[in-house]
């Protein structure tokens, strides 16, 4: 009874101060909001990250050169190279291992006409490359191992953009510098989404063959091998038979074998972190928007002063005051949480939107959002509904 | 019903102690219909606060219906409050956002009463007392001897056996004023309840059984 008199109350006084309110709200919601939406958004990069890492298939082994010497092993000794040759030769060594797609990374200016083309990367890879990587062609033809000797290059559909709006047309045959190298496109990939597994930006690339690329880019050196597992062959097993070939074939080279459960179990703790790190900086605003709530309460609490005393007076004890301002607040905190989490899930869906990252919505934030905003009307208002239950009946009752 | 003896209150203001009550003995019998009169300064409403047990005395005994009055439990003293007095003021004290049905049924709120419950008594009450027409106003609706009558009706909800008015007819012009001291006699008289009444006018003061002559401090024998 007393409750429903309360909220009924509490309602009320919160509507007949309707700026005081809106402003307190506004705090709240905002805090509430960007709470919901950095969880909400780590969530779906997190998701989104996965996916597509499930999507490039579970059965990838990463290969990468490993810096630095192995433990003991004395002082480092210089490298020798590995040549292509070695790594064409691992399917046959390893029978768990299905494909092999070495790739380089390149070095040198990307130009056209004379303008420099800032974001596009280059790489060396093989006609394996466009399938273990899922990608897709949109124009003309990917690498083939026929291209070995060629100028030839295939381009991201981002720097095919960046080309077209230096006014190449059409895309197929023009010629890119690729640091004193010039180079014919014959073939563009596929738009895929940003933010995947890879290790590079796809619509960002410049591919050319890899023995093209060991010739035309300085200093490069092999980096980073994709393995596909032959259907029957277990992770564990490809591994296995990669070592003993590392080992036997290319002695005094270190690599490291990472599988794609490996990487999940990475990313998840990195995209934990991440969340939390989000969590920590929209609760700053939850915070603010907090003291927003104390603000009006306390406001609230001393020009009601005779309202108090008048209640004191007909009986109410001091935990009905306390509660009836605990009620106002959660109230105040509550209705502003339910927006924020609108406001907060709205913004993620934007986000989400733009970055074409696949949008969805988690019960966790919503109930996040309920449970942080009770939290803060709970923890803001006790305060002041405490001040107002202390007040002395009679000082409460004079005051104007 | 009441008994005080030697009640006595001195506030401290700075460093020096300002004796407000300076050993007041009253005793008012059930039924009773007694005013307390005083020029202002003298005490008067100090008292009422502690006689309505708002205020606690520095010292002195308090006995309510034979009960030594502890000032130790909040809560008991709100329940007293709640239960056994009934407060009129002279500035009337409504809630503003609340109608009248809803200021009167305050005191049965506090007692967890359930609304259905409260609403038939409630109504019972401002019929009582001439109001029963405006139930659903607010204060700023109703003129001040209207306003003095809802409040009367709060007073008398929760079934007191003790009426406390402070000033009662002082904001009121003197016709409507006297129609509140009227309402207050039917009651003492019709229902037997005991009312307390604090004024600095000795026309009111008349009207009642007995009078109280409080000056500085003390009530003259």
């Amino acid at each position: 009874m007393i409750i429903s008199a309360n909220l009924q109350e509490a309602a009320r006084s919160l509507l007949s101060a309707k700026q005081r309110t809106i402003l307190a709200l506004i705090g709240i919601v905002i805090g509430i909001g960007s709470v919901i939406a950095m969880v909400s958004v780590g969530r779906i990069v997190q998701d989104e990250a996965l996916r597509q890492f499930k999507e490039m298939g579970t059965d990838i082994l990463t290969i990468e050169k490993e810096f630095g010497a192995p433990p003991g092993a004395g002082p480092v000794k210089a490298q020798a190279p590995i040549k292509p040759a070695d790594i064409a030769a691992i399917p046959d060594a390893c029978p768990a291992i299905a494909m092999v797609a070495p790739s380089i990374r390149g070095s040198g200016e990307v130009s056209y006409g004379g303008k420099r083309l800032e974001r596009v990367g280059t790489m060396g890879v093989t006609a394996g490359f466009l399938d273990i990587n899922k990608l897709t062609m949109r124009e003309g033809r990917f690498l083939s191992d026929l291209d070995a000797q060629s100028r030839y290059c295939v381009i991201g559909s981002q720097t095919a953009a960046d080309l077209t709006k230096l006014g190449a047309r059409p895309l197929l045959g023009t010629r890119i510098r690729v640091g004193d190298n010039l180079l014919t496109v014959i073939g563009v990939t596929n738009e895929v989404p940003a933010g995947g597994m890879r290790r590079f930006e796809p619509n960002e690339m410049l591919y050319v063959h890899i023995t093209t690329g060991l010739r035309i880019f300085s200093n490069a050196d092999l980096s980073t091998i994709l393995a596909r597992v032959g259907p029957g062959a277990t992770n564990d097993l490809a591994r296995e038979q990669l070592q003993s070939y590392f080992s036997s074939r290319l002695k005094g080279r270190q690599f490291r074998i990472t599988s794609p459960e490996e990487i999940i179990a990475q990313m998840e703790k990195q995209m934990r972190m991440f969340t939390l790190l989000l969590g920590a900086i929209g609760s700053i605003s939850l915070i603010v928007g907090g003291v927003g709530v104390m603000n009006v309460m306390l406001v609230s609490v001393t020009e009601r002063r005779r309202e108090i005393g008048i209640r004191r007076a007909l009986g109410a004890r001091r935990a009905d005051i306390r509660g009836q301002f605990l009620i106002e607040s959660l109230i105040l905190s509550l209705v502003g949480g339910l927006f924020g989490i609108i406001v907060g899930v709205g913004a993620s869906w934007l986000i989400a939107h733009f970055a074409k990252w696949q949008f969805s919505l988690s019960l966790g934030a919503i109930l996040l959002g309920v449970g942080v905003s009770s939290a803060v009307g709970i923890f803001f208002g006790l305060y002041p509904a405490r001040q107002a239950s202390l007040l002395d009946p009679i000082v409460a009752l004079k005051s104007d | 019903m009441l008994a005080l003896r030697e009640i006595r209150k001195t506030y401290r203001i700075g460093p020096t102690e300002v004796a407000v009550l300076k050993g007041v003995n009253l005793e008012v019998q059930q039924g009773e219909l007694l005013s307390i009169m005083g020029p202002s300064g003298c005490g008067k409403s100090t008292l009422m606060n502690i006689i309505g047990l708002l205020d606690r005395p520095t010292s002195g005994s308090f006995q309510l219906d034979g009960a030594e009055i502890s000032y130790d439990d909040d809560d008991k003293l709100s329940q007293i409050r709640n239960r056994r007095i009934g407060f009129v003021f002279q500035q009337y004290f409504l809630l503003s956002r609340l109608t009248a049905l809803e200021n009167v049924a305050l005191p049965l709120v506090y007692r967890g009463a359930a609304t259905h419950d409260c609403r038939e008594r409630c109504l019972e009450l401002l019929q009582r007392v001439g109001m029963a027409d405006r139930a659903h106003h607010r204060p700023a609706e109703l003129s001040g001897g209207q306003q003095q009558r809802v409040a009367i009706a709060r007073a008398l909800v929760g079934n007191p056996s003790l009426i406390l008015a402070d000033e009662p007819t002082g904001a009121l012009d003197t016709r409507v004023g006297g129609e509140i001291m009227e309402l207050f006699k039917t009651l003492n008289a019709e229902e037997g309840i005991t009312v307390v009444i604090i004024t600095h006018d000795p026309g009111l003061a008349r009207q009642c059984k007995r009078v109280a002559r409080m000056q500085d401090g003390v009530i003259l024998p």
